[in-house]
This record gives C-alpha cells, structure tokens and sequence, in this order.
C-alpha cells in the first residue's frame, strides 16, 4: 500500500516571511523563503546556528504563523485559516518528529503511537500498525511507559506515532540530534525507507552531514534565506558544503 | 537566604496567589470573628454605659456565687422595701433615691384579640415595663409627646415602640400579664438614652403603684441614687452600704456597667469560640492545599536543587529557604486574610443592623485580631511546608542531571501504614474522648478528628490510584483520549490527587455529619410527636404558663384534661441539674414515658431519676436532698427512667412547690374528650375537629390570656423541623469557606500540574488535540478529584454521624436516618464544583502557546 503520487507537493511556502520582537531588538528569521516538498520526497534542512531552521520547520506545519507569505499543506492554504482549522489540519496531515520528549509520560508505548487516531477518533489499521513497530522494532516494549525506554527507542516510537496516521508529511526537528550514531543511523535508515517503500514525505531538520545524507534534497540555510540546494547527497559533500558556508 | 526565597516568590507569583488566598481566607474567618464580637461587645457597653450613666449609684441584690446574671433585662424579684428606699435618700449627698421595679409582661400590639392565633407562634419582642420614678435621670427618658405619668392607669411608650404597636396618645394601651391583660392609657411617649437604642424591645412605664399591682410585689428590686453635686461617688456608695439589708450591695453606676460588660464578654466569649472553630476548620483545609503547593514546587524545581546541592549549598539551607518562603507567604496571605476579615465583619454588621437597628460600636480592629490572625496563618503555613521542606533538603545533586523530574513511582506503602495507623488512633482517641468522663473531653475528640482526617487522607492515596485506574474504560468511553489521559494524569500523582481531594473531603465529611446528625433528629423529633396522645400543646410566648390560662383550657367544652410541665433547676450533691415537674394523675394520658415504675405512681416527696443519676451511685430506696434557693426537701427515690434528655429528675407538683415556691409551668398538654372531638383524618359531619376544637380553646384565651397559644402535634413537629433545617442551614453557611478553600485547592493543584504539564500540553496540541479537548482533559480530572473526595467525605461524615447518633441513644436516638437527598445533592454539586475550579487551568492548558509549550523546559 503507498500514496498515490500526484504531481501536487504536499507542502509549500511562497515569499515567506518570519520577524521576532520590533525596534532594534527585531530579528528576521525567516527572509523570502521560497520552497516546495515534494511528494514522497525526504528533505533535509541545513545551516548554522540561529539560520531559521527551526522557524521555517514551524511555519510550514502551521505550529507557527508567518509574519507575511503564505503556505500550503495539502493544497491548503493555511496562512488565512483560524486556529482550530490549522489545528484540524494538523491532526489529519501532519505528523512530528521533536528532538526529544516526544512521549506522553502517563501513556504506554502503543497508546503514543496511536495518539493522533485516537485523538480524531479514527480507528487504527491493525496491518498498518504491525509494520510499522515490525521495522521499527518495537513489537515488545509495546506496553512500557516511556520512562522505561532508551533514547533511541522513545524517538522510534515517536516516528511510529508520525507514521501510523499516514500523513501527508512528516516534520522532524533534529530526531537524531540526542541519540548516539548507531541509534541514530538506525533511526534514519528507517525514517528512509518510509519514503522509499511507502512514499511518505518527510521534512527533517538537522545539524549531522551524515543524518542529511539519508535524504533525497538538502536545503541550505543562511540568514533566513535559501542559500543552496543539493540533491543525491553524500556526507563528504555535505561536509565540504558545509565548509563553504564558514562552519 | 532571604533574598532567594523572595526572589523564588516573585518569580513566580501566580502559583502562590491561590496558596495565599487559601490561607487568607480562613485567618480571615478567624479576624472578623473577633472584630464582629468585639463590635458587639462594645455596642453593649455604650448601653450598658447609656442606662446606668443617670444613676450615679445603685443599690441592688448582691451577685450569688453561683452568678446566673446571663440575661441583664430579666426581671428581678423585689427586696428594697419603700422605708429602705427612704432611708437611702436620707443618707448625706443623696440627692434622689429611686426604687426600681420591673413589671414581667408584655405590651400587646392594638387590636390583640382580632389577630390569628397562627402567625404568633414565635411571639413578639419582647417588653420593659418599669414603674415611672419622675426623674428623667433615673428613668433615662426624655419626654418627646405628651406628658408624664401622673396618676395611676397611665403609661407612657418609647417613641418607637408606640407607632409599631399601632397606638397614639389617648389610646388604651394593653399590658398582658401572668395574671391576665390589664389596659392603661397612653399619655406620653419617651425617648431612651440619646437615641432609643433599645435593640429592638419595647419600652413602658407605668405609675408607680400599678407597678407593684402588676408585678405583685411591694417592694423594690434596685435603687438608683443620684448623688449630690461634687461627691465622691466611691465614698458615697460605701456610706449607703452602711444602711441596706444583708444580701444587697451598693455599687456605682460606672462600676456596674463595666462589670455588665465584663459579664456580656464572657457570654461573647463562647461566640468567638464557635466562630474561631470553623475558622480552624477552614485553616486545616487550607494547610492541605499549601502542602500540596509547596510539594508541587519542590518537585518541580527538583532539578534546580540538584544543581544548588552540587555546587555546595547544603541541605538544610535549602530547607531553610523554602520555609522562609513559608513565612513569607504567610505574611502576605495574613495581611490580606485581616483586611478581608474586617470587610467582612463590616458587611455583616451592616446587614444586621438592617434588622436590629444599630446594637455595634463602631468596628476596630483589635489587637488580639492582628496577633491572633498572623500567629495562626504563619503557623498552619509553617507546619504544612515542614514535610515538603524536609523532602527538598533530602534531594541529591545527581538528580540535577536526571531527565524527568517523575517521582510520583515511589510505593505507596510507608504512607499507608502511616496512613492506617493515624486513622486507627484517631479513631480511639475521638472514642476516649466521647465516652471516658477525661476533664476536657473536647481536645480529644477535636485532636482525635485531625488524626484520624489526616490518616483517612493518606489512605485516599491507596483507593484514588486504582480507582482512577478502573474509571479509565468509563472515562475512555464517555470523553475518549481527553478522558483517559485526565484518568492517567490523576493516577501518576496519587499523593498529589488524594492531598487535593482530601480538602474537599474534610469539609463534606462535616456536612454529612452534621446532616446525618440533624436528620436521625427530624426523626426522633416525628417519633417523640406521633408517641403524644396530647391534641394541643399550649404554651406562652411569655415562658411560663399562666395557671389562669390553664383554668380557662380546661372549663372549654370539649376539653378532657390538660397536663402541665415544669421544669427548673436544683443543686444535688452541690452540683446542678434539671427537674421536671409533672402531674402524675394525667402525664401517662398525654405522653408514653419510659418509667419504671410508670409515672402514675409518682407521689409526693418522691422523685425518678435519670441514668445520669444512676450512674452516681443513686439507687431505689435512697434518701436524697435537692435544693433550690434557699429551700431544700429530703426525697426518697421510687423510679428510674429509662432515656437521658427529660429531666435528671422528676417530682410532682407538690414537691415541686416544697422545692421551688411556685412552679413556672413550660407548656400544657391538652387531651379533647373523644365523644366531642373527631380525628381530624375522620372528619365526621356531626363531630367537631380537632382543629375547631382548637380554635374554641384559643378563642376563650384571647381576652384575659392572648400570649398563650395551642399548637396541634403537626404545627409544632413542622415548627421544629424548620428550626433543624435552619441549623443545617447555618452550620452549612459556615463551613462554606471550608469548601471554597476546598474548591481553591483543586483549581490550584490543576494549576500546578498545567504549568508542570506545560510540554506534554504543547506536544498533544502539536499532534492534533483541540483546545476544547485539552479543556474537557483538565475538566474530567476536576471532577474526578471532586467527586472521589465528595464521596470519601460522605462515607466518612455518615460514618462519625451514624457514631455520634448511636452514642446519644440515651437522649432517645434510636437509629440512624441516613440524608440520602442531601448526599445526592453535595454529589451533583461536587461535580458541578469540579467543573468550576477546572476553568481557570483549563483555560490557561488550552491557551498555551505550543511552540513556547515544547520549548519550556520540564
Ligand atoms: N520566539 C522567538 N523570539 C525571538 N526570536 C526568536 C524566537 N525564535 C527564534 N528566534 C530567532 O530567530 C532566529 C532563527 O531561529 P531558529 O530557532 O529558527 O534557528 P535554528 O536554525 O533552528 O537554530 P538552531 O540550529 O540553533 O536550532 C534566531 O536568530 C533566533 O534568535
Ligand atoms: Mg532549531
């Protein structure tokens, strides 16, 4: 079962931008942002420090508005729609990936993952359901709090959570950025083959070459500007890209 | 150190506000308490000061040892003969001697005998009826309308008095007394003091001689003395004291209002005490909430004291800083617990003096109220941050780096054995206290209580988790995910729920005693009505019943008999106890008395007695001596009664008038022959009606008798009911600031866990839950606290209720009515409560920012 390719991209930014604060305290986070992700595509955003990754991640999944522009979830337009709108998109195209505490403490690890179903009230596709902690490795710690879950294993569970509505995309903020490399290429290698074998389409931000080399597309970040664009990515290109940037 | 812990208070503000606030209410109990006595006190001193201010002397009775000067306006018994009056006025600087006479009585309203006989069954105010010296400084009347009192069948009113009565000069003004109803002509009207500040009552004079008619007696009962210009008042007082009668003393005027004041106090005393006890109540509860607090804020700045500890500071500095936050709250919450308590004693006199004209000095705050209400405050503030404190102080500087701040896992099991074992002392203690004659059996049933509050707490703990465990399918189906997690949330904090649940619980668990209490005594009350075979109670708004009356009840056709009851009080054994005067030919026609023998055999110079008694070692045969007065008679014992609560003696009239003089009758039992009178349920064409009957009775009293009323069994059961309800009512209005902390808590608890939850808020919100979801969470947990700690309360408070019944068997309680409607309705309430207190964090959970929310560090 995989989503049905259409040309349409499932979220977009025109002429995006992100101010904080006014006077000489104002900041310009995000500065004429122009972006497309692709359907079933893994995308990965780069850049320093303070370069409005975090910012351009949030304003794209509707958590936060934009200060002028307009973007689309869906072929949504969500920049004009109310909070609760915003808020019902969310829950029925959206899912996330934190850098950590992703988990509801009080819930089990399968009643994290089924979380948004039950939130709409939706009932969870028991085949759907068994894949997904299948590849994620999950199947016996189901019915652990997550306080009784390693690093790696409560963000596998939170991309379980992203990946078991099947939303239109995924946005994750530095997933990684907590675990040790072998969780962490682990947790990578699968969030990929979502992409690959399901379609899914994934938004990620991270610092690590290596974690962006298992996207399709990096996006390069500078002052709230797109400064690059590279597709096919291996860490060693990164890495000397990256070097350019002045890291 | 100071200055973190003020630091730590006003960084964060807003948690504190509802601790404070907490507190602040129940000190605030506590100072408008002694505000409002206070006021009252002194508003009766400037009367007391206002009648005695003329009379630069006063000659009276001397005060027995056993000092029953409870009522300042009862009327004394004459001992001042006129030729004693006389000789003090001849004493040198006397320069007036007035004897002083107060007549019982009361002035009836115009047109008396037209009115019904139903609306009056509460009786009037009452009336003060004093002969006319002349002297407007001894009768402390200034003259508004009209004249003195010249001769004999003259009165004059107060200026308001007369209006209300329905009388205007010329008119005939009636006077009902023991004896019958007397008229007299209304030829003036006065005005007391500088403003007839009477509270209420009627003021009349009549001349001198009616006086001493009406009250049948010859004598005075005081002399007031006006001195002559420039005495020396103290010198003058003990110069008089050389010339009266043994027994009686001279005081001055000055004097004697002081010492009314000092005796008001003392009754006042008993009021503060009252009040003050559902002040402390209402500070325990808050001591919950402050607990509560104070264990929130440790745990979440668990990681924050980790980090002190790990760069040196110790652990008792830290305990230190947070009990000096204690205090520092505590001053705050005192402050504004004293202002708000004087705001409240204002709006209460205020709306009292709607009602019963101005009795209050004007409102201080005394001294004792500002000592009292920060020295309470600091202390409950205090001794519920101790615990807390000590948990703070314990924390280890590697919990600085752990990740999660959850120390909810910790068992349960050292708090329930705790738990178990105050509740099982308590539970003892309050028993001891209730049956073991101890000295001040009160301290150990109120210390008993607290424990055994405390232990039923801490077990809260042990049934809360699992239930809202169980409750989670339930919750899951009514509210989806919103209700389970409100299920998770109060099952992860189970000390933390049950803290806030048990505030709840102490105030109903009051509630339900006290409806319990007052229910078992609607019962009893029916019972003791449907055992009578009385048609008619009747009795006096006067007090005693006048043996007229009784004449009068029983020449009305249609009367079989009439029974009458006594009862006053005599010295056995140097201690005091309760006689009731009965009439054995006719009291086992009118009452089914446990007795045995029965009652009909009580005869003269022998007396029944009580369990009280018995338990002193009187037995059947033994000689025993009573004495009232002056008097005393040897009785021989013949009975014992069976129920506690009906006199711990009982006599006959003829003894009772050996014993007392004349008997002052209480009420009057009146039985309709039965081949006059129907039931009221047959009603026969032919016969007449119990309540016709009873209109016949009271028609032929309305000339000479028109405060004697009859009430059928029905009227009066309803007549009491309505004074329990009525009591149910005021202790429920009292306890309200209980249950307002209560509600305060539950709002503030939630308050806390929604700041503490600030990241798990934001990341629901993130993956799709809508604010009203995030609402109706926060709601469903409300509730579920208020209505766990609504029913633990009840269980609780039927449970002592049903305890306390059970031990006043004696007092014929005998068994336990339990007040399902009352605890349906606190449950509804409680639910509706719970949605109230959750408003305020729900409001604010579903308002959080959510990228702000899952930044927030937890
Ligand atoms: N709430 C805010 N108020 C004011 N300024 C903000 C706020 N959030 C972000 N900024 C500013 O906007 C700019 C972009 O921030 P953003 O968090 O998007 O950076 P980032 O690329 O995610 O950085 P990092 O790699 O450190 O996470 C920064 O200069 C930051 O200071
Ligand atoms: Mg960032």
């Amino acid at each position: 079962m995989t989503t049905t390719t259409v040309s349409a991209p499932a979220a977009t930014m025109r002429d995006g931008y992100k101010d904080y604060g006014s006077g000489e305290a104002a900041v310009r986070a995000l500065d004429g942002i122009n972006v497309s992700m692709a359907r079933g595509e893994f995308t990965a955003i780069m850049g320093p420090s303070g370069s409005g990754k975090s910012t351009l991640l949030h304003t794209l999944a509707g958590l936060d508005n934009l200060s002028a522009g307009s973007s689309t979830i869906a072929d949504t337009v969500i920049t004009d729609l109310s909070e609760a709108q915003i808020t019902e998109v969310r829950r029925k195209y959206i899912g996330f990936v934190f850098q950590s505490f992703n988990l509801i403490p009080s819930l089990s690890a399968k009643e994290n993952i089924t979380l948004p179903l039950d939130i709409s009230g939706t009932k969870v596709d028991p085949a759907w359901f068994d894949e997904i902690i299948g590849i994620l490795g999950l199947k016996d710690r189901l019915t652990h709090l997550p306080a009784e879950l390693s690093g790696g294993q409560q963000q596998r569970v939170a991309v379980a959570r992203a990946l078991v509505a099947r939303p239109e995309i995924i946005f994750a903020d530095e997933p990684s950025g907590n675990l040790d490399s072998k969780s962490g290429s682990e947790l990578l290698a699968f969030m990929q083959r979502a992409v690959k074998e399901f379609g899914q389409t994934i938004v990620m931000v991270t610092h690590d070459p290596t974690a962006a080399s298992y996207a399709d597309r990096i996006l390069f970040l500078e002052d709230g500007k797109i400064v690059d664009e590279m597709r096919e990515p291996t860490a060693d290109r990164v890495l000397d890209r990256m070097k350019q940037m002045g890291h | 150190m100071f200055r973190l812990a003020l630091k730590s208070v006003r960084h964060n503000p807003k948690r504190l506000i509802l601790t404070a606030f907490a507190v602040a209410l129940g000190v605030s109990l506590v100072a408008a308490t002694q505000v409002f006595t206070n006021a009252l006190s002194s508003g009766f001193s400037d009367l007391f000061e206002d009648i005695y201010s003329g009379s630069d002397v006063i000659v009276e009775a001397a005060p027995t040892t056993d000092d029953e000067a409870g009522d300042p306006f009862a009327a004394a018994e004459g001992i001042f003969t006129p030729e004693e009056v006389e000789e003090i006025a001849a004493v040198d600087g006397v320069e007036i001697a007035g004897g002083g006479l107060q007549v019982d009585g009361s002035v009836l309203a115009s047109g008396y005998a037209d009115a019904g006989a139903t609306d009056s069954l509460s009786g009037g105010p009452p009336s003060q009826i004093f002969n006319w010296v002349g002297d407007p400084r001894i009768d402390q009347a200034t003259l508004i309308d009209g004249r003195g009192i010249e001769s004999q069948g003259e009165i004059v009113l107060d200026l308001d008095a007369a209006p209300a009565l329905g009388y205007e000069l010329g008119d005939e003004v009636a006077i009902a007394t023991l004896d019958g109803v007397s008229t007299f002509e209304l030829v003036g009207t006065i005005r007391f003091g500088d403003s007839n500040n009477l509270q209420g009552a009627t003021l009349a004079f009549i001349e001198d001689a009616d006086a001493h008619d009406l009250a049948g007696d010859p004598n005075y009962s005081s002399v007031s003395v006006v001195a002559e210009e420039g005495q020396d008042l103290d010198r003058l007082a003990s110069d008089i004291s050389g010339v009266i009668p043994e027994g009686t003393r001279a005081i001055t005027g000055e004097d004697k209002a002081a010492e009314q004041t000092e005796e008001l106090n003392d009754v006042l005393q008993y009021v503060d005490i009252f009040a003050i006890a559902f002040g402390l109540i209402a500070l325990f509860v808050g001591a919950y909430i402050i607990v509560n607090t104070f264990r929130i804020i440790v745990t979440q700045r668990t990681r924050e004291f980790g980090l002190m500890r790990a760069i040196g500071v110790t652990g008792k500095q830290i305990r230190r800083m947070i009990l000096l936050e204690a205090v520092v709250i505590a001053f705050i919450a005192s402050t504004l617990g004293i202002i708000m308590g004087y705001l409240l004693a204002l709006a209460f006199s205020w709306l009292v003096s709607l009602f019963a004209g101005d009795i209050f000095g004007t409102l201080t705050l005394p001294l004792d109220a500002v000592l009292w209400s920060y020295g309470l405050g600091t202390a409950v503030t205090l001794i519920a941050a101790i615990m807390p404190a000590i948990h703070a102080s314990r924390i280890a500087p590697m919990e600085a780096l752990r990740e999660s701040a959850t120390s909810g896992k910790k068992p349960l099991k050292v708090r329930n054995i705790v738990g178990a074992a105050m509740f099982l002392v308590g539970a003892g203690v309050v028993t001891l206290g209730l049956y073991a004659d101890f000295e001040r059996p009160y301290i150990y049933v109120g210390v008993g209580a607290v424990t055994l509050v405390i232990g039923a707490t801490l077990l809260s703990a042990q049934i809360l988790s699992p239930l809202a465990g169980a409750m989670r399918p339930a919750l899951w189906k009514w509210f989806r995910v919103d209700g389970k997690l409100a299920a998770n949330n109060i099952q992860r904090e189970p000390r933390r729920s049950s803290n806030t649940a048990a505030a709840l619980m102490i105030g109903v668990m009051l509630l339900a005693l006290v409806a319990t209490f007052t229910e078992s005594l609607k019962t009893v009350v029916t019972e003791e009505f449907s055992s009578t075979r009385a048609d008619a109670f009747a009795t006096s708004t006067q007090g005693a019943m006048p043996y007229g009356a009784i004449d009068v009840i029983e020449s009305v056709d249609g009367v079989a008999l009439t029974s009458s009851i006594g009862f006053s009080q005599a010295e056995y054994d140097g201690v005091a106890y309760s006689v009731a005067v009965l009439e054995p030919e006719t009291a086992s026609e009118v009452v089914e008395y446990q007795s045995d023998p029965s009652v009909d055999d009580l005869g003269s110079g022998e007396a029944y007695i009580d369990p009280t008694i018995v338990d002193l070692g009187v037995e059947v045969g033994d000689e025993i001596t009573l004495t009232a007065g002056e008097n005393d008679i040897t009785l021989e014992v013949a009975g014992t009664l069976a129920r506690e609560g009906e006199g711990n003696f009982w006599i006959d009239f003829a003894t009772g008038e050996d014993l007392l003089g004349e008997v002052s009758i209480v009420q009057t039992l009146v039985v309709y022959d039965d081949s006059v009178v129907a039931d009221d349920a047959d009603n026969a064409d032919s016969a007449t009606t119990v309540t016709e009957q009873t209109e016949l009775v009271q028609e032929a009293l309305a000339e000479d008798y028109p405060l004697v009323f009859l009430a059928q069994p029905g009227q009066l059961e309803q007549l009491a009911n309505t004074f329990i309800d009525l009591l149910l009512g005021v202790i429920s209005a009292l306890l309200g600031s209980a249950l307002v902390i209560a509600l305060l808590g539950v709002a503030n608890t939630l308050l806390l866990s929604v700041t503490e939850r600030t990241r798990e808020i934001g990341l629901l919100r993130a993956v799709g839950l809508k604010k009203s979801s995030v609402w109706r969470m926060i709601t469903v947990e409300s509730m579920v606290m208020a209505v766990f700690g609504t029913v633990m309360g009840m269980v609780l408070g039927v449970a002592l209720g049903s305890a306390l019944v059970l031990s006043l068997a004696d007092f014929g309680f005998d068994g336990v009515t339990i007040p399902w409607v009352w605890l349906i309705v606190y449950t509804v309430a409680a639910a509706i409560a719970g949605v109230l207190a959750a408003v305020w964090p729900a409001w604010r959970a579903s308002r959080l920012n959510i990228l702000a929310a899952i930044a927030a560090d937890g």
